[in-house]
């Protein structure tokens, strides 16, 4: 019984990292309607120049984050020039030239295959940067771990899901309840009719993409300073993870990530105790898959929320 | 394991290479045609590799019908995911199929079920370990060259096979649903049901691909399956052209070639290739084969073969209007 309250433990804490990852997924489909694949590269190709600083130079860990934030923004503007071309502006948002067909959500599909291409040339180059398959970064793991009713605790855990808790609950309320968040709700929603009505989308729209890549930078932070290592599975860990967490909350749902993270935290903690890794591994790509069709199933009513 | 691209430097086996990555890039070719990307093709490859390994392996079988009944799974299994994720929109389509493939490869990964052969010897599947000894070749006193001409053989059965049905009812209504799935629907083309034959048509043609594959390599690892895999099928069908079959065949050697001439930057090929596929994305979305080529290129074999000077006339005019 002991050993069942640690997994569901285990599996709450996880949440905090997934949600962090999820983050940055769920606000860039909500606001510019896209799923980006490079979106775990990214943050891997920043972590492992953090990582060639850290090992090489000795740089401190501050300016290593500092880095990693601002080598996943420039990273995400490379994205965002190749992949996603027509997302910016009013008079390209309807239609981006010629596509694979003609069908309503072309666009976005040519757009998904060439991240997943950049996902791929990302990752490469972060391995040609450091081809070893642990690099160290700097790590703020804590020594101890707490007991609490019988429980282990690690407080470094707990720290990045309390931090996860408050960076959603302060965007949700930012979006909500500011005049910054109403524009940015209005850009997502109806672009004609938040230009018409004098928001300026373009702008909103680069706020929007900076946000999402500094959160990605962000999130590959709390999550690599605590493992103390980054490996080349970090990209797609961050992607298939993130991915999951955002789908099951319902893609564009701010706080709806948190709740996507605590059931995937969950499931994986279950999966994990009962079938081992592969079967934690393939928890993620099931319950992604379940979510799909289940979306998708007949009368299903297609809605996105935004925070 | 992300090298199964650079198994050989021989002639032999390059055009071999050649061969079973054209089959793959076709598979991920046809459903491109009907409209939809499919970021899982490896999955197929990977189901049709250890079905007719097992085959041959475990079963004794010869090599054509352990091929056959690959292609069979390949089918099957690709008709079932179509059929499953008819509803889904084209990017959730996509994300699906990634998922489908991860759990795929994962489950050849958990999957151990080693038989004794016809001497006695343990063969089959062990998990990570993979599929080890697919001796089909050897022990057939198989020659590379002949193996070769073999698999040849079987990709020019496929470019036939496909040029009699392009010509077809069913071959153009399949070029209508990726052009315009809602006036195709309007024609009275059935959309969910041609969705799901094309899928099966390349999911057997991804199993036979993984087939080919893996007689030659004679093992076989599960983390080969991987979205890499993937990323390339779709990204040959991209960068050679969706309008002709000949733009999968020329996106396989344009990368093989470039594998070869970049042999000493191997761990570079990745970034050229991907930074490739995402430049033709943007730039020329239908591939260096797309239509207005293959309309000129028409033009100029029309004018060529009746030299009278309309048609040459017409042609040069149509190249300076751009």
């Amino acid at each position: 019984m002991d050993a069942w309250l640690q997994h569901t433990l285990d599996g709450l804490l996880q949440a905090g990292p997934y949600a962090l990852v999820g983050l940055g997924l769920t606000l860039g489909f909500g606001t510019l309607r896209r799923i980006n694949l490079a979106y775990g590269a990214s943050a891997m190709l920043a972590a492992y120049v953090g990582a060639w600083l850290h090992a090489r130079y000795h740089v401190h860990p501050l300016a290593v984050l500092a880095v990693v934030l601002a080598v996943a923004v420039l990273a995400g503007a490379y994205v965002e020039w190749l992949c996603f071309p027509g997302a910016r502006g009013i008079d390209r948002t309807r239609s981006a030239g010629t596509t694979l067909g003609t069908g309503t959500d072309a666009r976005e599909v040519v757009a998904l295959a060439s991240s997943f291409a950049v996902w791929m040339q990302l990752e490469q180059l972060a391995v040609a940067l450091l081809p070893h398959h642990l690099n160290a970064f700097p790590s703020w793991a804590s020594e101890r771990e707490w007991t609490v009713l019988g429980l282990g605790l690690r407080p470094d855990r707990l720290g990045q899901l309390l931090l996860a808790l408050a960076l959603v609950l302060a965007l949700s309320r930012w979006l909500q309840h500011s005049r910054g968040g109403l524009m940015w709700r209005a850009s997502a929603s109806q672009v004609t009719a938040a230009h018409l009505v004098g928001v300026a989308v373009p702008r909103v729209q680069r706020i929007a993409f900076l946000a999402t890549s500094a959160l990605a930078g962000l999130a590959a932070c709390v999550v690599l300073v605590v493992d103390g290592q980054v490996t080349p599975m970090f990209g797609m860990w961050m992607l298939v993870k993130g991915l999951v967490a955002a789908m099951l909350g319902g893609l564009g749902s701010v706080r709806g990530v948190l709740g996507g993270a605590l059931v995937l935290g969950l499931a994986e903690a279950y999966a994990q105790a009962l079938g081992g890794a592969l079967a934690r591994d393939a928890t993620a790509w099931a319950l992604l898959m379940v979510v799909l069709l289940w979306r998708a199933r007949p009368g299903a009513e297609r809605r996105t929320a935004h925070a | 394991m992300r090298d199964i691209f650079c198994t050989t430097t021989t002639l032999s086996g390059l055009a071999l290479d050649f061969v079973i990555f054209s089959l793959l890039a076709l598979s991920a070719w046809l459903v491109l045609r009907s409209g939809r990307i499919s970021l899982g093709q490896q999955a197929f490859f990977g189901l049709g590799a250890y079905t007719a390994a097992l085959a041959t392996a475990v079963g004794g079988w010869s090599l054509l019908p352990a091929l056959g009944l690959g292609m069979g799974v390949g089918a099957l299994a690709g008709g079932l995911l179509a059929a499953l994720t008819a509803r889904l929109s084209g990017l959730q389509f996509a994300v699906g199929t990634l998922a489908f493939a991860e759990l795929v490869r994962l489950g050849l990964s958990a999957w151990s079920w080693q038989r004794p052969n016809a001497q006695g010897q343990l063969r089959g599947p062990d998990g990570v370990n993979g599929f080890r000894e697919i001796r089909w070749m050897q022990e057939n006193q198989v020659s590379p060259e002949d193996y070769l001409i073999i698999a040849a053989t079987l990709l020019a059965l496929v470019l036939l096979f496909w040029a009699v049905v392009s010509r077809t009812r069913l071959g153009l209504a399949t070029r209508a649903i990726g052009f315009d799935e809602g006036l195709a629907a309007a024609s009275a083309i059935p959309v969910h049901r041609l969705r799901v034959t094309v899928s099966a048509a390349a999911g057997a043609l991804a199993a036979l691909s993984g087939g080919l594959f893996a007689h030659n390599l004679t093992f076989l690892d599960p983390a080969a399956f991987d979205p890499m895999l993937g990323i390339h099928a779709v990204g040959y069908a991209l960068i050679g052209g969706m309008a002709s079959v000949a733009g999968p065949l020329l996106g396989a050697a344009f990368d093989i070639g470039l594998l070869q001439a970049t042999a000493g930057l191997a761990s570079w090929r990745m970034v050229v290739f991907g930074g490739l596929v995402a430049l033709f994305l943007r730039w020329r979305p239908r591939g260096l084969l797309d239509e207005a080529l293959i309309d000129r290129l028409a033009g100029l074999w029309h004018a060529w073969r009746c030299p009278s000077p309309r048609p040459v006339f017409r042609f040069l005019t149509s190249l300076l209007k751009g």
